[in-house]
């Protein structure tokens, strides 16, 4: 006799497809193409030369982990808040709601830009004293200053995202929490086991998009030299003159930078597209972008 | 089984139940029919409290269920509901769909939950398709599904509001042999339906609602061949016709 254990439900659905598999190889491909090929041959540089690193390393390396950083932070902050705000948005309390849509029309309405200049500007005037003094007297003000730009980056990212997810709760019918509660379920049961698993994947595709979008954004912490890739790369060239750097190896410094910010979105969105393909459902597909 | 006393309800401005009573017996299967708009689905959803009536009371088995302190959810459970839109849980398979209330509000093992609920889809004659979603499944296949469903809450009565409106025509026919075989069962039922083969083989009475009103109760026989008001003979005339 077969019991329920022994007779697995639904298979999960295949993650590693051959085409996953076809654009992994024809990335790669094409990333040796141009660093070996077409760098090389157009601008009569290599991107795999010693003295090149020897001198950009240190600088790139900094760099990138403040933009690991940078994104560590801001991301999951971003997905909070957007899912909160989103979340508000459909609420059918004013109290709720109205607050979501200004937070959502005023982080849209501004360049991140303008945000991150206000920020580093005045930000750290908005930090209560005790705050300041409890857990933040080990940092210099300069960083606190980046760090509120960050979130003020996060936050502009998570107006979209607040956007993305109330999409994903409209997108569910009525219906389904009216069936819920027909079954005895309690209105949060309806949303934890109905509601937000349906708008979770709804939500996903479209999310994918706006992470690409915040990891890019994180570039314009250089505006007010935060630590990370584009200002450490920038920093570079400041002392060039002085270390016998050929001009051509700008233009390497630069290329570098942006496969760095190509490879990171790409994987990002791919990684995604897993998540997307472990959660398919037959009836919940949205469109991909 | 379910008795229903003076119902009031407005929707705004919309006076949408004026003053519904009737009585339903255990075993019993009613079958309300009347124009759209009628309040037909909105009697319903006062029954299950999905929509909550301004005055009046509701019975079921006895208890008085629309007062301060009696849950919703525990009414609920009491009477199953069928949407004309099925309402499946697109997110979840047949089987999912049936366990869910059975493991989240009987709070009854996930293994002793799936057991149940293949008989139910057995029951309902979709055994096979246990693992299929929704978007999957026919009409008629995803409304047995909902029939499951709700009967695996082991409810006192069953609520139909027009589960076959939205059918195919060729899908209507086994939803309604489903439905037939549970009132054959002894399930107290209230079907708001316009399919008038199954109110003249199955229900045991028939109401004719208008305008958030009971104009006239009887059997089939009553109502269809001999109605007393004009607005039941009018409107059994465009439905028979």
């Amino acid at each position: 006799m077969e019991t329920a254990a022994a007779f697995p439900l639904r298979a999960p659905p295949k993650l590693v497809t051959r085409l996953t598999i076809v654009h992994l190889v024809e990335m790669i491909l094409g990333g040796i193409l141009m660093v070996f090929v077409v760098l090389p041959s157009i601008f009569r540089f290599s991107l795999v030369s010693a003295s090149f690193w020897q001198i950009y390393g240190r600088f790139y390396v900094t760099g990138l982990f403040g933009t690991f950083f940078y994104v560590a932070l801001t991301l999951p902050l971003s997905v909070v808040l957007g899912f909160l705000m989103g979340w508000a948005r459909v609420s059918r309390i004013r109290v709720f709601s109205w607050p979501a849509s200004l937070y959502v029309n005023v982080f849209r309405g501004l360049p991140p830009l303008i945000l991150v200049i206000f920020a580093s500007l005045f930000g750290t005037n908005l930090v209560p004293q005790p705050i300041m003094d409890r857990f933040l007297s080990g940092f210099r003000r300069g960083d606190i200053a980046v760090g509120l730009a960050a979130i003020a980056i996060a936050m502009h990212s998570s107006a979209y995202q607040a956007e993305i997810f109330r999409a994903g709760f409209q997108s569910v019918p009525k219906g389904q929490q009216e069936a819920a509660q027909a079954l005895g379920l309690r209105p949060w049961q309806g949303m934890m086991h109905v509601i937000l698993p349906q708008t979770f994947r709804l939500s996903l595709p479209p999310l994918g998009n706006e992470f690409a979008v915040l990891i890019k954004d994180t570039s314009i912490l250089a505006a007010i030299s935060g630590t990370e890739l584009v200002a450490k790369s920038r920093d570079l060239l400041g002392i060039l003159p002085a270390s016998g750097f050929p001009i051509v190896w700008i233009f390497a410094v630069w290329t570098v930078v942006a496969l760095t910010y190509f490879v990171l979105t790409y994987s990002v969105t791919r990684g995604l597209r897993l998540l997307e393909r472990k959660f398919h459902t037959p009836g919940l597909e949205s469109i991909s972008l | 089984m379910i008795r229903v006393e003076d119902i009031q309800k407005h929707f705004g401005a919309l006076h949408v139940l004026r003053g519904i009573t009737f009585d339903v017996q255990k075993a019993e299967a009613i079958v309300i029919i009347g124009p759209s708009g009628s309040g037909k689905s909105t009697l319903l959803r006062c029954i299950n409290l999905l929509v909550e009536p301004d005055s009046g009371k509701v019975f079921i088995d006895g208890v008085h269920v629309n007062r301060h302190g009696i849950r919703h959810e525990w009414v609920r459970q009491q009477v199953g509901m069928v949407f004309q839109s099925f309402n499946l849980f697109t997110h979840l398979t047949a089987i999912e769909n049936v366990t869910l209330g059975l493991t989240r509000v009987k709070g009854i093992p996930h293994d002793q939950a799936i057991e149940k609920a293949r008989k139910l889809l057995a029951r309902v004659g979709l055994a096979a398709k246990e693992n299929a979603y929704p978007a999957e499944l026919s009409g008629g296949q995803q409304q047995r599904v909902a029939i499951a469903r709700a009967l695996a809450m082991d409810p006192k009565a069953m609520l139909f509001d027009e589960p076959t409106s939205a059918l195919d025509p060729e899908y209507i026919r086994e939803v309604l042999d489903v439905m037939a075989a549970l009132a054959r069962e002894g399930m107290t039922m209230i079907v708001v339906t316009h399919e008038m083969g199954f109110a003249s083989n199955v229900a045991s009475r028939i109401l004719f609602m208008d305008a958030g009103k009971i104009i006239e109760e009887g059997t089939a026989e009553d109502i269809f061949q001999n109605p007393k008001e004009d607005r039941t003979r009018s409107f059994v005339s465009k439905i028979l016709r």
